[in-house]
């Protein structure tokens, strides 16, 4: 069972959407209207604490229109008709506008969309979800008395969305869900943590954790106590699915999203066509990837979700575009145009960005390494799309020699490195692939849920 | 709407004790591109926020209090909703405490005049100030920049007997500088957040901006280095009070909600370094209260009136940043939320930090250290080599080092800088610090 697409005040609404959608084209050559609707709830238990907490929620209307030039948005809140007929009304009163110029609207295009799911959270009562928490606090605190805290944190996230304009009558209901569970334990030199998570456009029914995984994540961050810094130079590294994901992210991920292009801050802008990496690189990013945390129906501008190559066989294909950048830079669509909440901009922004994977087992694949270091856990990254440095914050990884990894373990690890460099030392690539979720900014903003992975990669780079 | 959220709040038996939020906000967002206007946009919300406090019994039969909070828009039907936040609030259990009785709350500068009187107008105004000053360094060019500007008026009323409204402005500004062509093109970013649009401090921002840009086209690869390490401005406000993104690691070790749980390990009365200073002694404010200060607030969410708490003196922690509830189970004085780092000024004239050999880091990709040990390796975005005054830029590398360690082996200027959430000590030498080239 599933909850009601539409929010009932969104549902009231859309039936009027070709009205206002007339008033904008009045005198805009290109008018849109979107309605939309993101809730998130926090549940959190620990060793001392129970938390539910409501986030704000952002629920309006955004009225827009384009003439090929500039973008004007008005962002209305709440779902009221005669509200949003009134703004559209004001919204194009005294606006001069250029040139349609040449939009790719992509075909004609309806449906209604909802997250396929077992379990959906909003038809489960609190008392369960809180339970379920409780349960999973209990079974992680047993595994070892040196926990300080175990802190299990449910993230549930629903987001609903209408978009209209000539060509799309569009509507999705899409259900994310996040789990997180952080250990954390007291050392003399202070507090060290680690964590576990399980993400996806899913119901309740993914947040499963079997006991090894729960026994792993308390032996790992008990050994982070005895965790030593590497020292610093430039090593053989083999990086774990998350790892290599940041990596994709920071280098193909922000500096192929094609606003970077006009604001000429993409060096990848002059590299179209050329090579980026060893032949062994593939890098995608794609919406529609069924049950992933990135994942969606259509974008924020009503283009439908797609799979986009970005980097085959090591050549840079193409970026990833919004409306706006598209047009402006005379390249076809990719279902791209994302923003935060409706008092926010659309820009082109990555989904769910990866490499991908090749044919060679994870054990072959380490050992090639007579030393180096495997990196198995990351906690940031930043891009540096013009300069092409990447940051890459590893939270740990332990020492490979002779071909084995050994017990021997590292933190923090800071990776970095210039990009081409660092993709073109890409040697080996594992048969594996994995996503892991988390949320993304445009510079220190714009937050939006993301996942980047694949597979294990074999590379060289800096790293301190 | 206030009025009927209030009623029913009060008339509902199974609540002990309620906030209400009301938040309404007007903004205004101009994005420019170098030969266009990209996007404009005006945004309006109205929300209301409640918490509910009810008391109940956890399993065991202990007494327990359970927080509930939900949001409404101004037309959404109140009944239901309270009925979920109560329901919410009897399933969670926690020990009792209550929300925040009535206290004076202060006046504080938070808004710019200037700015309410024609938003659209001023924020204009700033790309176009931006895009002259530009005009003054041709070697650089302006490529993109955005700018937002934000009212926001909060009314907060409490069973308890609060009732306190604010309002505030925000502002935010980012930018994009190139200089040279081709593959020789370079970048530098800019981002700043602040109350007031005079604060933005175009003029020098924009003049150091150009000159990194112009650096950056000139900087070399790095070498590994061990020694002192000069940092200042934003770049040290970033190190100190943190940024958008992440808070500060201060804020996370003096949080009381960590002391309660166990995970931090700082104790009122003792060091928070884990070794001997060998440098200047630290002292902080945790300061909600400072003029124009981006996190400050007259009130927090909880009606906490705005403080200036001794957060650490000479290298001790004096206190804890506590909530109404944290500070209940601990037993201390509750300070609501954070707000701005403020120090001291140091006893050293900047220009003595500044001689002899050092490297100064103009900025990081992203200072990011772990906020529970302090570890960090992070990249230089720009850094400068400097000798006797002579400086030779350089990018890339990482500096690798641990925050409270180098906290506890740094000198601070006399000269003071706000940098919208830091007040303090404009320039930063610490003694010893490694860059892995």
């Amino acid at each position: 069972m599933k909850d009601q697409l539409l929010k009932p005040e969104m549902s009231a609404l859309r039936p009027a959407l070709g009205e206002v959608l007339k008033i904008l084209e009045k005198e805009a050559p290109y008018g849109a209207v979107s309605l939309s609707s993101r809730e998130t709830t926090q549940y959190l238990v620990d060793n001392k604490q129970e938390r539910v907490v409501a986030g704000k929620p952002t629920a309006g209307v955004i009225l827009r229109t384009f003439d090929g030039r500039t973008l004007r948005e008005k962002a209305l809140g709440g779902f009221n008709k005669e509200d949003v007929i009134r703004g559209a009304k004001d919204f194009i009163q005294g606006v001069e506008y250029a040139s349609n110029g040449k939009l790719d609207l992509g075909e004609e295009r309806s449906g209604d969309f909802q997250t396929e799911m077992e379990n959906d959270p909003a038809l489960v009562p609190t008392e369960d979800k809180l339970e379920f928490l409780r349960e999973m606090n209990r079974r992680v605190r047993a595994i070892d008395p040196r926990i300080v805290n175990a802190r299990v944190n449910f993230r549930d996230m629903r987001e609903k969305t209408v978009f209209r304009d000539r060509v799309a009558d569009l509507a999705q209901d899409i259900q994310r869900v996040n789990m997180t569970i952080v250990v954390t334990v007291m050392g003399d030199q202070g507090v060290v943590f680690d964590w576990l998570s399980r993400s996806g456009t899913a119901g309740l029914e993914i947040l499963t954790f079997s006991d090894d995984e729960l026994a792993g994540l308390v032996k790992k961050a008990i050994k982070l106590l005895d965790a030593d810094r590497v020292e610093p130079g430039e090593y053989q590294l083999v990086t774990a699915p998350g790892v290599s994901g940041v990596i994709c992210h920071e280098s193909f991920g922000h500096g192929v999203e094609t606003d970077m292009f006009l604001k000429e801050r993409a060096r990848a802008a002059s590299y179209l066509g050329r090579r980026v990496g060893s032949d062994l690189v593939n890098i995608y990013d794609d919406p529609s990837f069924p049950g992933e945390f990135g994942s969606y129906f259509f974008d924020d501008e009503g283009y439908p979700a797609k799979p986009t190559r970005i980097v085959k066989n090591g050549i840079f294909e193409r970026g990833l575009t919004d409306l706006y950048s598209a047009s402006a830079l005379k390249i076809e669509r990719s279902p791209n145009g994302r923003r935060q909440d409706f008092t926010r901009k659309v820009y082109p922004r990555m989904t769910n960005t990866f490499f991908g994977s090749g044919d060679l087992p994870l054990e072959d694949l380490i050992g090639q390494v007579e030393e180096g270091i495997y990196v198995s856990k990351t906690s940031s990254g930043m891009e540096d799309p013009k300069g092409w440095g990447i940051q890459v914050t590893g939270h740990y990884g332990f020492e490979i020699k002779g071909g084995k990894v050994t017990d021997k373990m590292y933190a923090p690890i800071g990776i970095t490195g210039y990009v081409p460099e660092v993709l073109s030392s890409i040697s080996a690539v594992a048969d594996d692939f994995k996503l892991d979720a988390g949320f993304c900014g445009k510079g220190t903003k714009e937050t939006v849920p993301v996942t980047s992975g694949g597979p294990h990669l074999l590379m060289k780079a800096r790293v301190g | 709407m206030l009025a009927k959220i209030k009623k029913a709040l009060q008339d509902n038996p199974a609540i002990k004790a309620w906030i209400i939020r009301q938040e309404s906000i007007l903004g205004v967002q101009q994005y420019e591109l170098k030969d266009r206007t990209e996007s404009v946009r005006d945004v309006k919300s109205e929300l209301y926020t409640i918490d509910v406090l009810c008391d109940s019994t956890d399993p065991e039969g202990n007494p327990s209090s359970g927080l509930g909070t939900i949001s409404l828009l101004p037309e959404a039907e109140i009944e239901s909703a309270l009925e979920t936040a109560v329901l919410t609030a009897q399933l969670v259990h926690n020990e009792p405490y209550d929300f925040a009785e009535p206290a004076p709350i202060p006046q504080l500068e938070l808004t710019d005049g200037e700015y309410l009187q024609d938003p659209a107008g001023r924020i204009r105004e700033v790309l176009d100030t931006l895009k002259r000053t530009t005009a003054g360094y041709p070697h650089v060019r302006m490529t993109a920049a955005e700018c937002f500007g934000q009212e926001k008026k909060t009314h907060l009323v409490s069973s308890t007997g609060i009732d306190a409204q604010q309002t505030s402005t925000d502002i935010y500004l980012q930018w994009v500088y190139i200089a040279g062509e081709g593959e020789n093109e370079v970048e530098t970013f800019a981002e700043v957040r602040r109350r007031r649009i005079e604060d933005l401090d175009l003029t020098q921002g924009a003049a150091q901006r150009a000159r990194y840009t112009l650096d950056l086209l000139a900087a070399g690869k790095p070498q590994p280095y061990s020694g002192p390490v000069l940092v200042q401005g934003e770049t040290l406000a970033v190190i100190l009070a943190g940024e958008m993104l992440s808070g500060s690691m201060l804020q996370t070790l003096a949080s009381a909600s960590l002391k309660y749980s166990g995970e931090t390990p700082w104790d009122v009365g003792k060091s928070i370094f884990r070794e001997d200073v060998r440098g200047d002694s630290f002292n902080v404010w945790a300061n909600r209260r400072l003029p124009y200060g981006v996190p400050s607030s007259a009130f927090d969410d909880e009606g906490i009136p705005a403080q200036r708490v001794a957060l650490i003196k000479e290298n001790k922690l004096a206190s804890f940043i506590a909530n109404q509830r944290f500070a209940h189970y601990l037993g201390l004085k509750p300070s609501g939320a954070f707000g701005s780092v403020e120090m001291p000024a140091g006893s050293t004239p900047a220009s003595e930090l500044e001689e002899g050999s050092y490297v100064e880091i103009a900025e990081f990709s992203w200072f990011n250290p772990n906020p529970f040990t302090g570890d960090f390796a992070c990249e230089i975005r720009l850094g400068y080599r400097v000798n006797d005054g002579e400086k030779t830029p350089f990018k890339g590398g990482l500096l690798v080092g641990n925050l409270l360690d180098a906290l506890a082996n740094v000198r601070w200027s006399q000269e003071t800088g706000f940098y919208g959430n830091y007040l303090g000590p404009r320039v930063a030498r610490f003694n010893s610090l490694k860059i892995a080239g």
